[in-house]
């Protein structure tokens, strides 16, 4: 995996020191273990600086563009992410996890902009329009839900540096967005082949949002090669999927995974009871062969645009199985097998369509997975809706070097952390060691106008695990804050957690950026009773009245004595009516203080 | 002599107590300090240390008293200094009782004031109340508000007026409601002045001298505080708006948070209004009707703000429950006393289960604990008010002797 | 209050309101006792129904089966081979099932020592990420290695690893599913939810290795048999008599009995008849094993983190077979899975009087509310009568001769508290009763320390020596007593109104949390009400303090129901060994959090000791 991605990452050097050709699209196959397969699509478009300004749109499409310029975005940042990245079975991330977002929508932009405020009505007018095209809920993203990262994000382009040029870095995520077929059609809109042609035409809805884990992303930034030549504008659309290559196989009418006819179970027969009614299953780990067609309903229907501009064809599928696994081509397709003996590439002439068969024959060999090189994982501690604490697990496997990374997590402002709770520790030591934590950015939040903002810088020495830990308060919010669902609880976006080049890290390359995400939370808050309003005004206003009836009464009125005034024995009868309701008042409430009243 | 001894001895079981409940259960504070009886968003002792790491949230000029703190002494240090402070309280107690205001004030003396209890005894009653002993061991910041307000008192009828205002300030300063006090305070001092000096001072005059000290101290710790703070007045907006406009919603005793979650957005400034118009509107009247004895329109008022605050909790119940014993003779006159403390008996006991039952165990609803919270209301406005009618009749029986142990009415 | 002041005042008047609290005690006692025994009828109990509508239980087919068959078998061989092996062994067993499945195990150690005795196992568990989830939600399928009875839960285990691998294949799923392996019934499924809420106690404990979201639900199997069974036995009691939430129950007898046809029973009555006397039974027992509050199951550890959860468990010998109580979980699962909220919707406080019959916290609650008024009415009456002047005198009703009365009543209070040694004496009044009271709460703590803290063998030794002890103590605190200051007549009064207001409020809280605990020790603790002389209602000696022969009938009444008796016979009656209860008891403290002990020592024993003081003979 690590030689793919370093493959995949000179291929992307080699595009950005040439903005030629305008439009490139390359689907990456990579069988991750027997039981899934992880195809990474990726669609890149250019157009040189000038044109893009001059609203001539070709390969940036003009719905997007359009936008960009009038929200004065100069760089956009937009991910759409369901499931979650095994990273125990399914090793290091595509792309160094840079093109992949949290669970649900993320989006982060470099807005131009005279003031903070001034950034932030656009970056409002960014996501309404975003909202519209993508057909997703990014109009939710407000003042709570925004941030203004400090350390966590870098500029992607090569032309401005943020603070000369008064650009803001707005970042802002949708944990509860639920990503589905009406944000890929749009999605699929923007490219140039309308994913009618070429690899493109592989992904279809069911089998897409059918995979363990997926991520849609899209980036636009500005590219200034170092030649001189001129600045271009560059956009590029990833879809990465993760796979069941069972779950992919079954049939479109027949999905559901009845139990197989038991002569079709592949027994453990060297056990002593196998035979009688008893099978020791021995199917899960055999090799696996699928072809196209198989996993994704339907093979490549030809390819888009996949000449440069000399007329040669350009590889746009790679699978990545050692040489000595057979791979079989159905349509003429020119193959080319890199030295590294891991993977091989095809280019695909445009008009027929192309199907690729990963065989069974032979040695069922796949290329190892590469380890990560950090694991996080978070969970909440406690229970009770009152408080609680958030727990970070983070594991550096590397043994030789340490690792440093920023830490990065946004809270909704009704989750309450207290900050000098924050406690990093090793696993293995059991105080805190002040040393991990290296720099802290917080910015508290505001009842109801801002979230949380945490940004830590953590280093972890080599092969050791740090605890990161700190507690927090649940607000209780007014009846008309919760959603309709109330007691399902609130989610908290992902910790985005950003690994540094540190020296003599040689896993890392210090050019590219490598960002892990943790899963989401749910937070549940304690909740009011919704159909109550009526009743508690009239609840609390009638202590209220009482206890100011009591003492105004006794303040106003004067005394005399009980039998120097008329119609004591009125008073007797209503005494008597209103001691009976007394009683049956303190009866009902099962306190049972009736006799209290005759107390000297 | 004698007090001496008994004083001293009270005073070091006091502490005993609470020494051994902070050091021998080490989880118990931490345990007291989450409970919403005790600690409300504006007086919770772990937003205090957070303010002490952020330098934002509650009155700033605690902050520098605890940041003097090295953090390894932190938790034992700052359980002295509560005990300490529950100690000053109850000497201010044994002041106030010693001046013998509660029995006859400079226009009134009741007839019954021999019945007292002595000073050790109303500050025993104050140190060994359960609820101040939660409190001082659930370190809420509402202990130094109401060692101020003790201490307040105890300066104005001991004669300081301006002392006496200087500290009525600081504590306005810290959480705000205790301006309410002013007029009564004003008005106690006003007698004792009166009364040590022969010759009455201007009204008008004195009146005048106090606001204006009162105004000027506030203004000092303000501006002292916006010094500390770096000149920023953010803390403003973070201390006394939480007070006035209640953002924050967590349950307490009180009556305010449920009835504000439930509100209709539309109307929520409207009732927060009528309720701090509520909370004010006892002033001015008890202060006129009982003209005579200012203490005791402090004490009631008290009582009052223990029910009607934004954020009560039960320091206030506590400090109200101080102030009671000074008018030990009028007890007799009370009528539903076992009613009462019955009432807040069952309250103290059902509201923690039903808040857990809501919170934890999630088998009952917010309901619960909301009704337990207007149960003790119903007990305290009643000790309130009984203690009031016990008051008013003891002044009724001056002008009509003949009437005592009579049953009357009010016309 | 004020405004109807002088109309209490008139009240109060009347001399019959004054002889009125024993008898409306009693019938508040009796009413009590009376509704609960009516709640088994129709007109009071109601149907179980389903209120949330997302469960929608038994609506899906249920494809466990065919060839899963075999594979049960396979691993149900795999289980039986394993007995007798050391836990390591089975452990590394039971993940290597999980991994040939494609779920990543994880292991957790645990080890506790309670009454002298070690609890010691490990979990072990793996996760099935749901394929679009992203670990916010997650359901529970536990199967504990030995059940309640210590049996190996063979078939359990097996249906679980099972199960695990059958799920696998289905994409459907939006919450993450842990299939978890107990070591043991009682302490690892408790080690397991402490960690997994990090709220487990280092180092005997292990943290959890691998975590998932929010847990909605938990479905425990049992089933210990070798042959096919008859009917699934539902359990549902969680510690301290918390229970689940009633529509997990209703799920699952929907599912079972109605789209599988599976007979349910609970509470341990396998044939159940509708009759009422049936009825009754079952709600009696539920209410026994609630009141008692220990963990009847695997699932009573979950119960009190606002996890529902229950137990299903195969009984009797019939034609059921594993399939199909693999189906009936499957089916739940299933419904579980479709839940949008956590469980808030139905009842979580209910009396179950058959599968499909219960009574809700409003209909039921009444009975033990007014047990417990019936101590606050006769604490309320008996601070009355201690207010009162000793000279006897006629009640009369003509207004002439009340003020007169009244006006004893005002001066007494008043000359009693003027200056001085009055006032000390008042002092007093309040203060010995107030301080008694409240300390023998307090002493309390010592027996309960006591059989926390000692071994299993000793226990019953300590135990009997406390029943012993406990005969005397009474009358030795009363000489105690009687030595320091002679109480006064007003003094029983008081002490009774004291010691009658708190046990009141108690037991109303107790009510709240654990109804029928609550229910029993006030039934059990009546007596109190009505020693010494209840009908009168002076403060004259020989009213207040009951007569010789009084005194020996309430102090033998007493001492049958006292405390460590009652425990005797409670253990006789149910053939329970005494030691094992004890231990269990003290298991239930240190690792459940078990709270019935507390109760007992520090609320109803103190109680009854002021009661055994009052009618000594030697006071």
């Amino acid at each position: 995996m690590k030689h793919i991605s370093c493959l995949l990452l000179s291929l992307l050097l080699g595009l950005l020191v040439s903005a030629d050709p305008k439009y490139k699209e390359l689907l990456n196959l990579q069988p991750l273990n027997p039981a899934s397969l992880l195809a990474s699509f990726n669609f890149k478009s250019n157009a040189s600086l000038q044109s893009y300004e001059q609203q001539h749109f070709k390969y940036i499409p003009r719905s997007l563009g359009q936008i960009l310029q009038h929200a004065k975005t100069r760089e956009l940042h937009l991910r759409f992410s369901t499931g979650r990245w095994d990273d125990e079975s399914w090793g290091a991330r595509p792309w160094g996890g840079t093109k992949e977002g949290g669970t649900g929508v993320e989006l982060w932009a470099w807005v131009e902009g005279d003031s903070d405020a001034d950034s932030f009505a656009r970056w409002v007018t960014l996501n309404n329009a975003l909202s519209g095209l993508f057909c997703a809920s990014l109009n939710f993203i407000d003042s709570t839900r925004s941030t203004r990262p400090r350390m966590t994000f870098e500029p992607a382009s090569s032309v401005f540096n943020a603070s000369s040029e008064n650009l803001y870095l707005l970042h802002g995520s949708l944990p509860r967005e639920v990503v589905c077929t009406e944000n890929l059609t749009p999605f699929l809109k923007l490219l140039p082949c309308k994913g009618k042609a070429g690899i493109a035409s592989l992904l279809d809805g069911h089998k897409l949002f059918d995979a363990s884990w997926q991520s849609m992303a899209i980036d636009v930034r500005s590219v200034c090669p170092e030649n001189g030549s001129e600045c271009s504008i560059e956009m590029e659309q990833t879809v990465d999927m993760v796979l069941d290559v069972d779950r992919s196989k079954r049939p479109r009418d027949n999905p559901i995974p009845r139990p197989i006819p038991s002569e079709h179970l592949q027994c453990d027969q060297s056990k002593p009871y196998a035979g009688d009614e008893a099978c020791y299953p021995s199917d899960a780990n055999l090799g696996q062969s699928w072809t196209l067609a198989e996993i994704f309903g339907r093979p490549i229907q030809g390819s888009c645009l996949a000449e440069d501009s000399y007329g040669q064809l350009r590889d746009s599928v790679c699978i990545n199985v050692p040489h000595e696994r057979e791979v079989n081509l159905y349509g003429d397709a020119v193959e080319t097998k890199n030295e590294a003996g891991t993977s091989r590439c095809f280019a695909i002439p445009a008009s027929n369509p192309f199907e690729l068969v990963l065989s069974h024959i032979g040695p069922q060999t796949f290329n190892k997975v590469s380890q990560p090189p950090l694991y996080a994982s978070r969970s909440f501690t406690g229970h009770g809706q009152e408080r609680g604490g958030v727990q970070t697990l983070l594991t550096n496997p590397s043994t030789s070097s340490s690792i440093q990374f920023v830490y990065f997590e946004t809270l909704p402002w009704f989750m309450k952390p207290y900050l000098h709770t924050l406690t990093a520790r090793l696993t293995t030591a059991s105080t805190t060691s002040p040393d991990i934590i290296e720099e802290t950015f917080y910015r508290p939040a505001l009842d109801r106008r801002r979230g949380t903002q945490l940004e830590l810088l953590i280093s972890v020495p080599a092969d050791s695990a740090v605890i990161l830990t700190y507690d927090f308060d649940k607000a209780i919010l007014r009846y008309t804050e919760y959603p309709p669902d109330a007691n399902r609880g609130f989610d908290v976006a992902p910790a985005v957690i950003r690994l540094l080049p540190s020296s003599g890290n040689s896993s890392s390359n210090s050019q590219a950026p490598l960002y892990i995400r943790t899963s989401s939370l749910l937070l549940p808050l304690p909740t009011p009773d919704f159909s109550m309003p009526y009743n508690v005004i009239i609840l609390t206003s009638t202590v209220m009245a009482l206890a100011f009836g009591m003492i105004f009464n006794l303040l106003v009125r004067r005394f005399v004595g009980a039998d120097e005034v008329e119609g004591w024995n009125l008073a007797a009868l209503k005494a008597k009516a209103r001691g009976r309701v007394a009683v049956l008042v303190d009866r009902v409430s099962g306190k049972g203080q009736k006799l209290e009243k005759t107390v000297q | 002599m004698v007090i001496d001894r008994r004083k001293a001895i009270l005073f070091s079981s006091a502490a005993a107590l609470r020494f051994i409940l902070f050091f021998a259960f080490p989880s118990l504070p931490d345990l007291l300090t989450g409970r919403v009886e005790i600690s409300t968003p504006v007086t919770s002792f772990k937003r205090l240390q957070e303010g002490l790491f952020l330098y934002t949230h509650n009155a700033p000029l605690l902050l520098p008293l605890f940041a003097l703190v090295p953090p390894s002494l932190f938790s034992p240090l700052t359980a002295l200094l509560y005990i300490l402070l529950d100690l000053l309280c109850a000497n201010a107690l044994i002041k106030i009782t010693e001046s013998g205001e509660s029995g006859s004030s400079r226009l009134f003396t009741s007839p019954r004031k021999d019945m007292k209890w002595d000073s050790i005894a109303v500050a025993a009653a104050y140190l060994f109340n359960p609820f101040t002993i939660a409190t001082c061991i659930g370190r809420p910041t509402s202990v130094f508000t109401n060692c101020a307000i003790l201490y307040a008192i105890t300066q104005a009828v001991s004669g300081k007026p301006i002392t006496s205002m200087l500290t009525l300030g600081l504590a306005s300063y810290l959480s705000l409601y205790p301006a309410l006090l002013l007029p009564p305070l004003i008005l106690l001092c006003y007698d004792r002045k009166a009364r040590d000096t022969k010759t009455p001072p201007a009204a008008t005059f004195s009146t005048a001298t106090f606001v204006s000290v009162f105004s000027a101290s506030i203004a000092w710790f303000l501006y002292l505080s916006k010094v500390l703070t770096g000149g920023s007045s953010e803390y403003l907006a973070s201390t006394y708006g939480v007070h006035l406009l209640l953002p924050d919603l967590t349950p307490n005793v009180g009556l305010w948070w449920y009835f504000f979650i439930e509100m209709f957005d539309s109307f929520r400034e409207f009732f927060l209004g009528v309720f701090w118009l509520h909370l004010g509107g006892y002033v001015g009247a008890l202060c006129i009707r009982l003209r005579t004895q200012p203490l005791f329109v402090i004490t009631t008022l008290l009582g009052i703000f223990a029910i009607f605050k934004p954020y009560p909790s039960i320091s206030d119940t506590s400090l109200y429950f101080a102030m009671l014993p000074l008018y030990r003779h009028i007890f007799p006159l009370m009528r539903y006393t076992f009613f009462a403390m019955a009432t807040i008996l069952y309250a103290t006991l059902l509201g923690p289960a039903f808040y857990y039952l809501w919170i934890y165990a999630g088998s009952g609803n917010a309901n619960f604990f909301y009704a337990i919270t207007l149960v003790w209301s119903l007990g305290l406005s009643e000790i309130v008010a009984d203690s009031l009618f016990a008051v008013l009749r003891d002044e009724w029986e001056v002008e009509r002797p003949e009437m005592k142990g009579k049953d009357i009415r009010q016309i | 209050m004020a405004l109807i002041s002088p109309t209490i005042l008139a009240l109060r008047r009347d001399p019959r309101l004054l002889k009125l609290p024993p008898y409306l005690s009693a019938l508040c006692i009796f009413i009590g006792a009376v509704w609960l025994c009516l709640l088994p009828l129709n007109e009071y109990s109601r149907r179980t129904y389903i209120s949330e509508n997302a469960l929608l239980p038994g609506q899906v087919h249920t494809y466990f089966g065919g060839s899963e068959q075999n594979v049960f078998n396979a691993y149900k061989y795999e289980v039986q081979a394993l007995v007798g092996k050391d836990q390591e062994a089975i452990s590394t067993k039971l993940s290597d099932i999980f991994e040939s499945a494609g779920l990543r195990p994880a292991r957790q150690k645990y080890e506790y020592h309670a009454a002298g005795n070690t609890y010691s196992g490990e979990n072990v568990y793996a996760i099935l990420h749901a394929p679009r989830g992203d670990a916010t939600e997650a359901i529970l399928l536990v199967a504990a290695w030995t059940n309640m009875d210590g049996i190996l839960n063979q078939s359990g285990v097996a249906l679980a690893l099972a199960l695990a691998r059958y799920f696998k294949r289905w994409s459907l799923w939006s919450k993450d599913i842990i299939i978890l392996i107990t070591g043991d019934s009682r302490a690892g499924p408790q080690a397991w939810v402490d960690a997994y809420h990090d709220e487990h106690s280092s180092p005997f404990v292990a943290p959890l290795p691998l975590k998932s979201g929010a847990l909605q639900g938990v479905v425990v199997v049992d089933n210990a048999l070798d042959h096919r069974f008859e009917s699934l036995h539902i359990v549902y009691d969680g510690i301290n008599g918390q229970l689940p939430n009633l529509d997990l129950f209703n799920t699952a007898v929907s599912i079972a009995s109605g789209q599988l046809g599976i007979g349910v029973s609970l509470q341990r009555m396998w044939k159940h008849n509708d009759s009422y006397q049936e009825r009754l039974q079952t709600m009696l027992r539920g209410m026994f094993s609630q009141g008692l509050g220990y963990s009847s199951g695997p699932h009573s550890s979950f119960v009190p983190y606002h996890v529902d959860a229950i137990t299903l468990q195969a009984v009797g010998d019939g034609w059921q077979d594993e399939m199909a109580m693999g189906r009936c979980v499957e089916s739940i699962f299933r419904s579980l899975n479709n839940l949008l909220e956590h469980f808030h919707q139905s009842f979580f406080f209910y009396l179950l009087m058959q599968a499909d019959r219960f009574v809700s916290i409003g209909t039921y609650l009444p009975s033990a509310m007014l047990v417990a008024v019936n101590f606050t009415i006769m604490a309320i009456a008996l601070w009355i009568r201690s207010g009162r002047p000793p000279a006897p005198k006629v009640a009369s009703t003509m207004p002439e001769k009340q003020n007169p009365e009244m006006e004893i009543v005002q001066e007494n209070n008043m000359t009693a508290i003027t200056p001085k040694e009055n006032l000390t004496i008042l002092e007093r009044q309040l203060f010995l009763p107030v301080t008694l009271v409240v300390s023998l709460h307090f002493l309390g703590a010592i027996p309960l320390y006591v059989f926390i803290n000692s071994s299993h063998n000793t226990l019953p030794l300590y135990f009997l020596l406390f029943t012993f002890l406990n005969f005397f103590q009474p009358t030795v605190l009363a000489t105690l007593i009687h030595r320091h200051t002679p109480l006064t007549p007003q003094h029983h009064l008081l002490l009774q109104s004291f010691s009658l207001l708190v046990l009141g409020i108690f037991l109303a809280t107790l009510a709240t949390l654990n109804f029928s605990l609550s229910l029993f020790v006030g039934l059990l603790s009546t007596p109190l009400s009505f020693t010494g002389n209840p009908f009168s209602s002076s403060v004259d000696a020989k009213d207040a303090i009951p007569s010789k022969t009084r005194q020996h009938i309430w102090t033998l009444v007493l001492q049958l129901l006292s405390p460590p008796v009652v425990v005797w016979a409670v253990c006789y009656i149910w053939g329970a060994d005494l030691g094992e209860m004890l231990a269990e008891a003290a298991f239930g403290w240190k690792v459940n959090g078990l709270w019935t002990q507390v109760v007992i020592w520090c609320v109803w024993w103190p109680a009854w000791t002021v009661g055994g003081i009052l009618v000594n003979p030697l006071l």
